[in-house]
């Protein structure tokens, strides 16, 4: 009898853990690599676009296997009155059905993004099936377009998307926003979102016209998209998207062309280590920063055609704070004049030193940040010309 | 299962030590972590601490009580001191109290695995299936559940490892400033939510303690290392939480460790450790439905007057069944449960029933030196 009721409990326990429930083959699966969103052409509704992978195209190398199409992507979309809807409503196109763990980038229109994110933020923290370091981004372009505009080196133009912001720290010329540091920010009460731009730029070169240069899109990461809440309040160029990175990010390196001294020549220099430390102090019931950025730095190309010597080096050191400086300044004066809104994380540093002074501050901390004054220091020192001489002139 | 019988099994220190950690690491890593989050903030962390004091304490104050008395339990010193209808309503006491804590056991188990990995399974898939696997465990008895919680625990310093390499890129001490922003009061209070965590505990070494070897010299110091080891494993994750994630996501989510697992990558190729996650965090949780059918499984029995807890195993298991699945099945009552009536009903009997069973002691201990 009790060997009977073991088999029994054994035989109930094994069917549970069957995992057949919520089965999904991947053979049925349309898997999207990238997602567009921007406002439908009906009032009140929002058009989803997916970029989905063709898997028979999309495997291997580039071009088109036996059998299949070349075309490694397939790009549909719909429209619906919330983001779920739309998608819902993919569902009517797509033979498959639609799948998002694998997704690398969500791209928003401008006038979306204007428009609010709110429901964007929610509904893509809210679904278990989306990765949270899925790339967001905004475009001026159409977000249908831009998701459909095979890219990059890699098959997948989402995947190639993905790895320009992989490679971010090398170019330094726009955040490397995620779902991860969106909602972040998206709930914080001391910071306000910011997010990477990109945008379709005739760059590729066809192989088959070569003459015809440039006549292929291609996706640009460059220059971000600052919020005020949850609505895109305006553009940040590359140069400001710069000085933003030296507040978000541990922006290590990165290079700056400043004019020769006695030509008009030019010179690039590449910084690195540089650290930002922000001080913020109170006094008169009135915020002040102190921003200090310190740096290393290299002469990796010099158009100056002169012996890079101890007057050389001083010129370029100062050359290279004024335009580092410049960078920041130009993003603060931008942060607090123009969009009033406190992207800068400044609002966070405040808070952690003054918790007490921020509760009364932070009900209006825009307003407060817009007016408080921030004061820049740069200090660059320039060390090598990398495997040039430096120093003693040739006699 | 009779006093006799307790005495005959016999655990080892560190088993007792594994079974306090998996009992109290499951809820309070994630779902305590977002109802302390939603009251202090970036504190959640010191909350952690705070509880992990209090829960040292009265755990040395459940060893006091049995100390003199090694091979009894609450249920037979309140029978020895009080007599045997008094004992019954400890039981009683305790029956409840793991009734009451089966379901967030449950809401920790079932918005795991349902929301992140099967939300189209059907709800009663996830009741009785770990209620089969806790009801063959519990029927093999309290040293195959001790051996499991030691393979448990193994998991679990794996799990604090992965999820610390997974979320140092993102981590930004920054999130955790200013300390104590809401004050002690207040920290104090969100405390009250981890102490509903080690009350479990301190009723499991209430139960058990008689069974651990030389209980009466060591259970105090194993009970005090076992929950300030859960403390100290539990702390890792409000630190990673707030670090990493921010107080302000980690308060938006239920089940805020799977957020943070959802978060955490090593390198480009492994990511999202949900599924990692849900591996390592299996024998715990298991181990978790395993106690509380035991427990309420000899505490029956002893309100039935009956000689071995086996035959109540059953019976209990469907009423703790009946009990999780209506927990579980509406999010609006199970978080309204989690963070308004467990607390109000752990921390009563987890500071009350060890103070009492003391005092009762002191006063009555001549009658139990004459038993």
């Amino acid at each position: 009898m009790k060997r009977a009721a073991g088999l029994v409990i054994t035989l109930i326990i094994l069917l549970s853990q069957t995992s057949c429930f919520g089965l999904r083959q991947i053979n049925e699966l349309a898997i999207v690599t990238a997602v567009g969103l921007g406002l439908g052409d009906k009032p009140g509704t929002i058009k989803v676009s997916a970029q989905i992978i063709r898997p028979a195209d999309a495997r291997g190398q580039t071009g088109a296997p036996s059998g299949g199409t070349g075309q490694p992507i397939y790009s549909i979309s719909a429209e619906g009155t919330s983001i779920f809807d739309a998608i819902r409503n993919l569902g009517r196109v797509s033979s498959r059905r639609v799948y998002w763990a694998h997704n690398f980038l969500i791209v928003m229109d401008e006038d979306y993004a204007r428009k609010g994110i709110k429901d964007m933020v929610d509904f893509f923290t809210r679904n278990h099936e989306l990765r949270m370091n899925t790339r967001v981004a905004v475009t001026p372009d159409l977000p249908d377009q831009v998701v459909s505009t095979i890219t990059g080196l890699e098959v997948v133009p989402g995947e190639a998307v993905d790895r320009l912001f992989q490679n971010n720290h090398v170019v330094g010329r726009a955040p490397a926003s995620d779902m991860m540091n969106l909602e972040e920010a998206f709930l914080s009460s001391s910071t306000e979102p910011v997010l990477a731009r990109v945008q379709l730029k005739p760059r590729g070169i066809s192989n088959k016209k070569p003459e015809e240069h440039g006549s292929l899109k291609q996706v640009e990461l460059g220059g971000a998209a600052a919020f005020l809440g949850d609505k895109m309040v305006g553009w940040l160029s590359v140069k400001e998207a710069r000085g933003l990175l030296f507040f978000l990010e541990k922006l290590g390196s990165g290079i700056e062309v400043v004019k020769c001294p006695n030509n008009d020549g030019v010179m690039s220099i590449e910084f690195k280590r540089a650290r930002l430390k922000v001080t913020p102090s109170y006094a008169n019931k009135e915020p002040k920063f102190g921003v200090r950025l310190t740096t290393e730095a290299d002469i990796v190309e010099s158009g100056c055609a002169i012996h890079l010597d101890e007057g050389i080096r001083q010129d370029a050191e100062e050359k290279l704070e004024q335009r580092l400086k410049s960078n920041i300044d130009s993003v603060i004066d931008k942060a607090q004049h123009r969009y009033h809104s406190d992207f800068l994380k400044l609002g966070d540093v405040f808070r952690n030193k003054y918790p007490e002074e921020w509760r009364v501050l932070k009900r209006d901390w825009n307003r407060t940040f817009s007016d408080a004054k921030i004061d820049v220091e740069v200090e660059a020192t320039i060390k090598s010309g990398v495997l040039k001489s430096v120093g003693t002139e040739i006699r | 299962m009779t006093n006799q019988q307790t005495t005959r099994v016999q655990i080892t220190s560190g088993m007792f030590i594994a079974m306090i950690v998996n009992l109290i690491f499951v809820k309070a890593i994630g779902v305590t972590q977002g109802v302390i989050a939603r009251a202090v903030g970036q504190d959640m962390w010191l909350a952690t601490l705070l509880g992990t004091l209090q829960g040292v304490a009265v755990m040395y104050i459940t060893y006091v009580a049995i100390r003199k008395t090694p091979n009894l339990d609450f249920m037979a010193l309140s029978e020895r001191l009080l007599g045997k209808w008094i004992a019954k309503v400890i039981a009683l006491i305790i029956f409840l109290f793991f009734l009451a804590g089966f379901g967030p056991i449950m809401i920790t188990f079932v918005y795991h695995l349902q929301e992140y990995f099967l939300p189209e399974a059907p709800l009663y898939l996830f009741i009785v299936a770990p209620l089969l696997v806790g009801l063959l465990g519990c029927f093999y008895g309290l040293e195959v559940m001790a051996r499991l919680a030691l393979v448990g625990l193994l998991f679990i310093f794996l799990l604090n490892v992965l999820i610390i390499m997974g979320s140092t890129n993102e981590f930004d001490i920054r999130n955790l400033l200013p300390v104590m922003e809401n004050g002690f009061p207040r920290t104090f209070a969100a405390s009250l939510n981890f102490d509903a965590d080690w009350a479990l505990a301190t009723m499991l070494a209430a139960v058990v303690l008689p069974s651990v070897k030389n209980a009466d010299k060591t259970g105090g110091k194993n009970g005090m290392i076992g929950i300030a080891a859960s403390g100290l494993l539990t702390m890792i994750w409000p630190i990673l939480e707030g670090a990493v994630l921010s107080a302000e996501v980690t308060s938006q989510y239920t089940v805020s460790c799977m957020k943070l697992a959802r978060n955490a990558h090593m390198g480009h190729f492994l990511q999202r450790y949900e599924m990692i996650m849900i591996a390592l965090y299996s024998i715990p949780v298991l181990f978790e439905v395993m106690f509380c059918i035991y427990a309420t499984s000899i505490s029956a029995a002893k309100i039935a007057g009956l000689k071995s807890n086996k035959a109540m195993i059953p019976i209990v298991s469907v009423i703790l069944g009946c009990f999780g699945y209506w927990i579980v099945d509406d999010h609006f009552r199970a978080i309204d449960y989690l963070e308004n009536y467990w607390p109000r009903i752990a921390l009563p009997i987890a500071f009350g029933l060890p103070v009492l069973l003391l005092m009762l002691r002191l006063m009555l201990g001549k009658k139990l030196n004459k038993a």
